[in-house]
């Protein structure tokens, strides 16, 4: 039990959710259209210090507009976004403070590794904390009580709703971000989870 | 919606200027506490942040018992902010509740801001808008009282020569938000001024006063109401009202003096009664009629309620009697001023009638005739504060005598009852002390003897069994004059049935509720026979002083049977449960006891 003592209080941590907007789902053939993030501290999602950008795709990169759409996004916004490589070290900033706090993060770390790569950048591999694991975590520990309890619905607004958050817009980068933190709170209150090794 | 979206919506967030509401935006947090997390707690630290609830519901709470019940879009933690005081109650997670925040400093801006600042004003201006556009006003939150009650401390003057430092330090020293100023021009200067127009002036405390104070002033005669009072605070935007009488200031008023009027306060009315006169006591009845009133309103359980009621009961009893000591003398041997029936259990909702005793360890007939006297003051300065007189003569001024008469009294009705007489008796077993220094251990001795003598019990338990349930043969509910009386039908059974069952058990609890659970702990009653009855009586407490505040509210005399049109389809249901569950403990406790086999 070592590492229980040494992990530090839940409430200690900060914890930058993150979330992007992608034109698809493969890292290789897909580019990111934005990112949001907003910081958990001291167990209170900080509104104020959130952060947003559009990501100017590179040149010769075309995404098609109904993509774009969906992401609530307009085609002429992402002319004055600043590319990739200026907007990669305003999430590395963050990454570096605490944990990175995901919903589904395969998706999202893919893409941050990749671009990371294609910058030349080293991936500073921060704890990530997963809601979809903490969702799975919880269901888990109802399964030792009921025989055969209901799977959980782990997508972002679904997820939300059974835990009686409020519905928020989707598919936007920071509304995602902060859905995410507030789901990480209630998660975290049923969980019981007293230490970041809890969570993660 | 994300967080400033759902803001920008909500008063008085919608009242804020671009700037002002990048601020809050700026400083927002978002909290979730967990059902049953405490957000404020009554008497801890103060608040630090304004609360807005977003989603779930949010108790106040005292004592366990919730006062009021917020929702989507309402604030709480402000009073504790404004008044920078400890929140006067529990501020709880009904249900899991997601809410947003912003700092204290930040709210303190914002209350800079005159629309933002009304807003909790405004509460009240509606509510009263609301109560006199009714026919009949409710009881509770009378803004049309005189302000002058409302002023509790002299005001404090200074120079027109003084500085603003020493004004500052007068400020300090006294407490106070504010100083007068003696001119002429006569003025007045708060801590407000002292920030706004000298401090961020950049101006030293050296600064004249005269300078910097608000000239002319504008006060109120002392007869206005607490209504004049909001309204000039409203319109000519300032935060303390000056009052006068005979062109002389009494006192300040201040916005968190209204505030903190908003819900008519037990307390203040029982610092008055205890320093009071008695001859000033007119109104007593009905001051507590609006505080009963308005504690239901705000969903305090009525048989907490009784609770406070019967605190002030006894303060005014104390009074009245500490006054006749005074007139009448040293008392020539100790006593015990004593209480029964509703108000010894402290079950008493409304003044319904005063039943109380005199017993006193006096050894001659002087002695007696002497204490006669001091009943005779009581019960008249009782009388006064129209507290209705017993019918059945259960005072003072009849009931007075020596310990060991009372404690023959008692051995009578124990030893050789007799029904009739045990009936009318049997609220002495509820008996109180309110005031006095007799001990009265002796006379819990000989009702704790009661547990051994069964045909006592037996007795006991027919005069419980006298009070049936209005239940037809098909378990249906039989109305009286198209309503059921509550009190005979269901709540007087089950006060017998758990005095029954504390002698029986020969516990010393007098309350209701308190009586059913010491009788199941010490065996009498099984658990689920006393949860079930505490249920009961808490349902039907309820119920009845719901009706009984509706008739006072449509200035009706309550009546014993309440209307079965007032209940919802629910409460219907739910009294024809309580009435079948006394009719089955009611049963048991026949057979127990073999009533039927008694004379």
């Amino acid at each position: 039990m070592f590492f229980l003592r040494t992990s530090p209080d839940w409430e200690t941590v900060t914890y930058w959710a993150l979330d992007l907007e992608t034109s698809g789902l493969d890292p290789k053939r897909h580019v990111i259209l934005s990112a949001g993030m907003v910081p958990v501290r001291g167990g209170v999602v900080r509104w104020g210090e959130r952060w947003e950008s559009l990501v100017r795709p590179a040149d010769g990169v075309t995404v098609p507009e109904d993509g774009l759409r969906a992401h609530h996004i307009l085609p002429g916004e992402l002319e004055h976004a600043p590319m990739l490589g200026a907007v990669l070290p305003e999430i590395d900033r963050r990454a570096r403070e605490g944990a990175l706090l995901v919903h589904f993060g395969q998706l999202d770390l893919g893409f941050l590794r990749a671009a990371y790569a294609a910058h030349g950048l080293t991936w500073p591999k921060p704890r990530v904390v997963d809601t979809v694991e903490l969702l799975q975590k919880l269901h888990h520990r109802r399964h030792q009580l009921t025989p055969h309890p209901t799977p959980p619905r782990t997508a972002l607004p679904e997820a939300r709703e059974d835990f009686g958050l409020p519905p928020y817009a989707n598919h936007h980068a920071l509304t995602d971000a902060l859905a995410t933190a507030e789901l990480f709170l209630a998660l975290r209150a049923r969980l019981q989870a007293r230490r970041l090794a809890d969570l993660c | 919606m994300e967080p400033a979206e759902f803001l920008r919506h909500q008063p008085p967030f919608d009242q804020l200027g671009p700037a002002a509401f990048r601020a809050v935006e700026e400083a927002l947090e978002v909290v979730y506490l967990a059902r049953g997390e405490f957000a404020l707690r009554r008497g801890g630290p103060r608040a630090e942040h304004l609360y807005v609830v977003r989603k779930g519901t949010v108790r106040l709470e005292r004592d366990g018992a919730a006062v009021q019940v917020l929702e989507e879009g309402d604030a709480f933690a402000f009073p504790s902010l404004i008044g920078r005081t400890s929140p006067h109650v529990d501020v709880v997670a009904a249900e899991d509740v997601l809410a947003y925040r912003i700092p204290a400093a930040v709210f303190e801006q914002l209350m800079e801001a005159p629309a933002f600042r009304e807003f909790f004003l405004l509460d009240l201006t509606d509510r009263l808008r609301r109560s006199a556009a009714l026919q009949a006003p409710p009881l509770g939150l009378d803004l049309g009282r005189s302000a002058r009650a409302l002023v509790t401390r002299d005001p404090v003057g200074i120079a027109l020569g003084a500085t603003a430092g020493e004004a500052a330090r007068v400020m300090r020293e006294r407490g106070v938000s504010s100083v007068l100023v003696a001119g002429p021009p006569d003025g007045i200067l708060t801590d407000r001024d002292l920030r706004s127009r000298v401090l961020a002036e950049g101006r030293g405390p050296e600064t004249p006063v005269a300078d910097v104070m608000s000239s002319p002033v504008a006060t109120l005669e002392g007869g206005a109401s607490l209504f004049d009072v909001l309204m000039l605070m409203l319109d000519r935007r300032v935060h303390h009202v000056p009052l006068t009488e005979h062109g002389r200031i009494v006192g300040v008023l201040t916005d968190t003096d209204l505030l903190r009027a908003q819900v008519q306060s037990p307390i203040a009315l029982l610092k008055r009664v205890a320093s009071g006169d008695p001859g000033d006591l007119g109104d007593y009845a009905e001051s507590l009629t609006q505080i009963v009133d308005s504690l239901f309103s705000a969903g305090l359980e009525a048989a907490r309620i009784g609770r406070v009621v019967s605190r002030l009961n006894d303060t005014l009893a104390a009074a009245l009697l500490r006054n006749a000591e005074r007139e009448l003398g040293a008392p020539p041997a100790p006593y015990a001023w004593i209480v029964f029936g509703s108000e010894g259990r402290m079950e008493q909702t409304l003044l319904t009638d005063q039943d109380n005793a005199l017993v006193h360890a006096g050894t001659t007939p002087e002695h007696q005739r002497w204490f006669e006297g001091l009943a005779e003051r009581v019960v008249r300065g009782l009388i006064a504060a129209r507290f209705p007189e017993c019918p059945g003569g259960f005072m003072a001024t009849k009931w007075c005598q020596p310990l060991p008469g009372w404690q023959a009294t008692f051995r009578g009705w124990i030893g050789t009852p007799d029904p009739q007489a045990l009936l009318d008796a049997s609220s002495f077993f509820d008996w109180r002390v309110v005031h006095g220094a007799l001990d009265l251990a002796p006379l819990e001795d000989v009702a704790r003897g009661a547990s051994r003598e069964s045909t006592f019990l037996a007795h006991l338990a027919r005069t419980a069994l006298g009070f049936t349930p209005p239940l037809g043969a098909f378990r249906q509910i039989k109305l009286d004059h198209g309503g059921v009386e509550l009190k005979r039908g269901g709540l007087a059974p089950i006060v017998a049935l758990a005095r029954l069952f504390a002698l029986e058990a020969g516990v010393s609890e007098r309350g209701t509720l308190d009586r059913l659970a010491a009788a199941s702990a010490a065996g009498v009653l099984s658990a689920e026979g006393a949860a079930t009855l505490s249920e009961a009586f808490r349902f039907l407490m309820r119920l009845r002083l719901r009706d009984q505040l509706q008739a006072l509210r449509a200035g009706r005399e309550p009546q014993a049977v309440a209307s079965f049109e007032g209940f919802s389809s629910l409460e219907r249901s739910q009294l024809k449960d309580v009435f079948l569950a006394i009719r089955e403990v009611q049963e048991s406790v026949r057979l127990r006891h073999a009533t039927d086999r008694l004379g």
